[in-house]
């Protein structure tokens, strides 16, 4: 088209008859072929000129190639192969010198072709995954675990070779000349069997057929079955193909073997053809080959048949048997786990236990009062009290946490105690008042599981109240007195008393627990008053007589009369005070009259005066008569009133001079 | 990695099959060589800088009983023949096979074996021979299948041979 539209430029020039024309024919020939084929002269020329013109041939084949490509990848794909190598090399040194072109061209399909690979794969993980569940249980399924058991195949290999229609396990590629293997596939990972070798031995089994049957040099073995698995042999020219086919494959596969073989002649011939040992040009061919490793699993041998009811009704049951046991063996365990924590429960002996599965559980044992309530331990063990009877029967247990509570119930410590129990020994520390200390002494040994107190280490108080209540529980307090408890435990005592009461508290009071000391300096003892009072008023009484007789005067008579009441609570406190006084009477005369009539008229006084006092009941042992006569005078003796009299001197003897 | 076929031949009893037994990696059992009649072992050697594998052939003894199947020939690169050296008879009939051999594959490297070399006493095959044998361009080499000697070498010679 191209060319016509370039006529018009390009000039010819008329030639009329007659004429001379430059570069004509000289010949006569010459002419009439001028004449005869000018046209188709110029027409060559032209044709030749186009020929020789590179870019115009370009223009030419541009114009017709997408239509030569169309037509000719109908016919069997031979310009696929033509132009793989030369594709292949294109694409392969455009990624050697510029990858990042093919990356960015393939980027945005890079993705989607792996996820839709990922998707294929789980796909395919999935079918595997639901047909081992359907298998799981069914009775196939437990035929084939046992084939798999006696055979010591996976289970899930069994499966696989169960429900296999066919699967093209090897593809070896054998020179036909040389019997050599240039190059063998597998669906297998991992080495299998020396494909070298098997390559051999299939040529030589091959020749061995056709020589043993003279067939002739063209026939070949097709096909040969050996249990489970045939080989397909897919020959060519000068190689040829070997399958290795698990199961029973469908037609398609041998006439894929035999385009495969095909497609290797065209695309290696030379290599086949010139072949002296070195396979390795042939590891590129390896994804053809690899292609016709297909399998084809039957799915409904695989799924179908096994789903009837009875696998599913003994699945079922063994669903419901396996969940029984799981909760049986839970309630096993809760069971055990309960009845090993209470029995290491202190106070708590298990004797009996008894796991009712429809019934009630029963427990006995021993238990102490004091130990956890086992229901409580019960629904911590998640398990229901209400369905377990106890039958304990009580005892003291000997753990020492429980002797100790049980001492701690008898004698609440206060909180400055501390309590241990160490080998029967109940040691205390800390501090605690006297008053707690006391009992625990006496009753603690008492408690079972308690030999013996040991209160060393234990500071004991002594608070003032119950100290003065042991105090005036031992000794009385008298209402005249008032008792404290002072520093360095010091009893203070203030007020009056009696001296007996006095002595016995100087005597006893340090005896009491809390009590060191005493001062009584504020205490006044009202016996030793009296006394002092009583011997005092005696001492200062004169009982007067009658002119020489031993009559009392009146005054003196008064006087005497009043003296016994004295006289009685002198004896009295002197007596509490610990003294045995004796009360001289001593009797006096005036200066007139004889010596000797003087002392016997004093004697008499004096007695008169005792006669006195026995008349109004006192022993006549408490008084000494003295008559000490007239008192010496110079001079002329005057009568003297005051001499005629009796007076008292109280005596204390024996014993102290002073109370 | 090189691959060469290789037929072990000679006539029956010479000892091909316990030459080459403690020295290939095999895959298939001697009963081969009597029901298909070959029997095909494995041997990687190196030559030089090339590792070589030799796919070794052992064909059936030629004899009475058992015809030599010469399709199993086809495609091989070298020949190790082996004739019984305390029998003379064997090299004879070793000779007419080589040449029948020759004659239907057309000459190929070979070595010959000269096969139980312990058993000095009975050797039936004089050096002279082997001199003569020589000239005509065989390499000959005395082996001993039980005692295994020589035949590394053997084997090494060989490959050298079909490489070159």
């Amino acid at each position: 088209m191209n060319s016509r539209s370039r006529e018009p430029s390009k000039p010819v020039r008329p030639i009329y008859p007659g004429q001379p024309a430059p570069r004509e024919p000289v010949t006569e020939l010459e002419e009439i072929r001028h004449l005869l084929l000018r046209r188709e002269q110029k027409q060559l020329r032209d044709v030749q000129a186009h020929l020789a013109d590179k870019g115009q041939r370009a223009h030419d084949v541009s114009s017709v190639l997408p239509q030569a490509i169309k037509i000719s990848s109908g016919r069997n794909g031979e310009l696929t192969n033509a132009l793989r190598p030369t594709i292949e090399g294109a694409i392969r040194d455009s990624i050697d010198r510029r990858p990042e072109v093919f990356i960015d061209a393939l980027h945005p399909i890079i993705g989607s072709v792996v996820r839709r690979s990922i998707a294929e794969s789980l796909r395919n993980l999935l079918q595997s995954f639901n047909q081992t569940l359907e298998h799981t249980f069914s009775w196939q399924g437990l035929k084939w675990r046992f084939e798999g058991w006696r055979t010591g195949r996976s289970f899930a290999e069994v499966v696989m070779l169960r429900s296999l229609v066919y699967r093209v396990e090897q593809l070896f590629m054998i020179h036909r000349e040389t019997s050599l293997a240039l190059l063998h596939v597998s669906a297998d990972a991992g080495p299998g069997q020396d494909a070298d070798m098997m390559a051999g031995m299939l040529s030589a089994i091959q020749d061995f057929a056709r020589d043993s049957f003279q067939t002739g040099s063209d026939a070949a073995l097709e096909e040969f079955r050996v249990g489970e698995l045939q080989v397909w042999i897919a020959p060519g020219r000068h190689a040829y193909l070997a399958a290795v086919i698990r199961g029973n494959p469908p037609r398609e596969l041998r006439t894929l073997l035999e385009e495969t073989i095909e497609s290797v002649h065209l695309t290696k011939a030379s290599a086949l053809a010139i072949f002296q040992g070195d396979a390795a040009g042939f590891e590129s061919l390896r994804p053809e080959l690899e292609a016709c490793l297909r399998a084809q699993y039957d799915k409904s041998k695989s799924a179908g048949a096994r789903k009837g009811k009875v696998p599913f009704v003994l699945a079922a049951v063994l669903g419901l048997i396996v969940a029984a046991l799981i909760v049986g063996f839970r309630r096993q365990e809760r069971w055990d786990n309960f009845i090993t924590q209470l029995d290491e429960q202190p106070g708590i002996t298990v004797t009996q236990a008894r796991h009712g599965w429809i019934k009630k559980s029963r427990i006995a044992g021993l238990r102490d009062p004091l130990a956890t309530d086992p229901e409580e331990i019960a629904r911590k063990a998640k398990l229901n009290p209400a369905g377990i009877q106890f039958d304990w029967k009580d005892y003291q247990a000997l753990d020492p946490s429980l002797v100790l509570q049980r001492f701690r119930a008898a004698y609440p410590p206060p909180a400055t105690v501390d309590a241990a129990l160490d080998q029967g020994v109940l040691k205390l520390t800390g501090s605690a008042a006297y008053d707690w200390i006391v009992p625990v002494r006496e009753g603690a040994p008492k408690i079972a599981g308690i030999v013996s107190v040991a209160d060393e280490q234990l500071k004991i108080a002594y608070p003032p109240q119950p100290v003065l209540q042991r105090f005036s529980a031992r000794f009385g307090l008298p209402d005249g007195i008032h008792a404290t408890i002072g520093a360095k435990k010091t009893l203070i005592l203030e007020g009056e008393a009696s001296h007996a009461w006095l002595a016995q508290v100087r005597v006893g009071a340090k005896e009491i627990p809390g009590i060191d000391e005493i001062d009584d300096r504020e205490v006044i003892d009202l016996d030793s008053q009296t006394f002092k009072e009583t011997k005092s008023v005696i001492e200062s009484a004169f009982i007067y007589f009658l002119v020489d007789k031993d009559n009392f005067a009146t005054e003196g008579f008064a006087a005497l009369s009043r003296l016994p009441d004295q006289i009685r609570r002198c004896l009295d406190s002197a007596k509490r005070l610990g003294y045995a006084p004796v009360i001289e009477i001593q009797g006096h005369a005036d200066a007139v009259g004889g010596g000797a009539r003087n002392v016997d008229l004093s004697q008499r006084r004096a007695a008169a005066v005792q006669t006195f006092l026995v008349a109004c009941g006192f022993d006549p042992h408490f008084f000494r008569v003295l008559g000490l006569g007239a008192p010496a005078v110079a001079g002329v003796a005057v009568p003297e009133q005051s001499d005629r009299r009796a007076e008292f001197k109280v005596v204390l003897n024996p014993g102290p001079t002073t109370p | 990695m090189i691959q060469k076929k290789v037929c072990l031949l000679g006539t029956s009893g010479v000892g091909k099959t316990s030459l080459v037994a403690q020295f290939v990696h095999s895959m298939f059992s001697e009963k081969y060589l009597t029901t298909v009649g070959v029997k095909i072992d494995k041997k990687n050697l190196r030559v030089g800088e090339e590792d070589v594998t030799l796919m070794i052939w052992d064909l059936a003894g030629d004899d009475d009983f058992q015809r030599l199947q010469t399709s199993y020939l086809r495609g091989t690169s070298g020949f190790l023949f082996v004739a019984d050296g305390t029998r003379a008879v064997t090299l004879d009939l070793l000779i007419e096979l080589k040449a029948r051999v020759e004659t239907s594959m057309g000459a190929a490297p070979f070595i010959l074996a000269l096969n139980k070399a312990d058993l000095a006493a009975q050797w039936e095959i004089d050096e002279a021979r082997i001199a003569g044998l020589a000239t005509e361009g065989w390499h000959v080499i005395k082996t001993s299948a039980k005692e295994g000697e020589h035949v590394e070498e053997a084997f090494a010679e060989l490959a050298h041979r079909m490489l070159n």
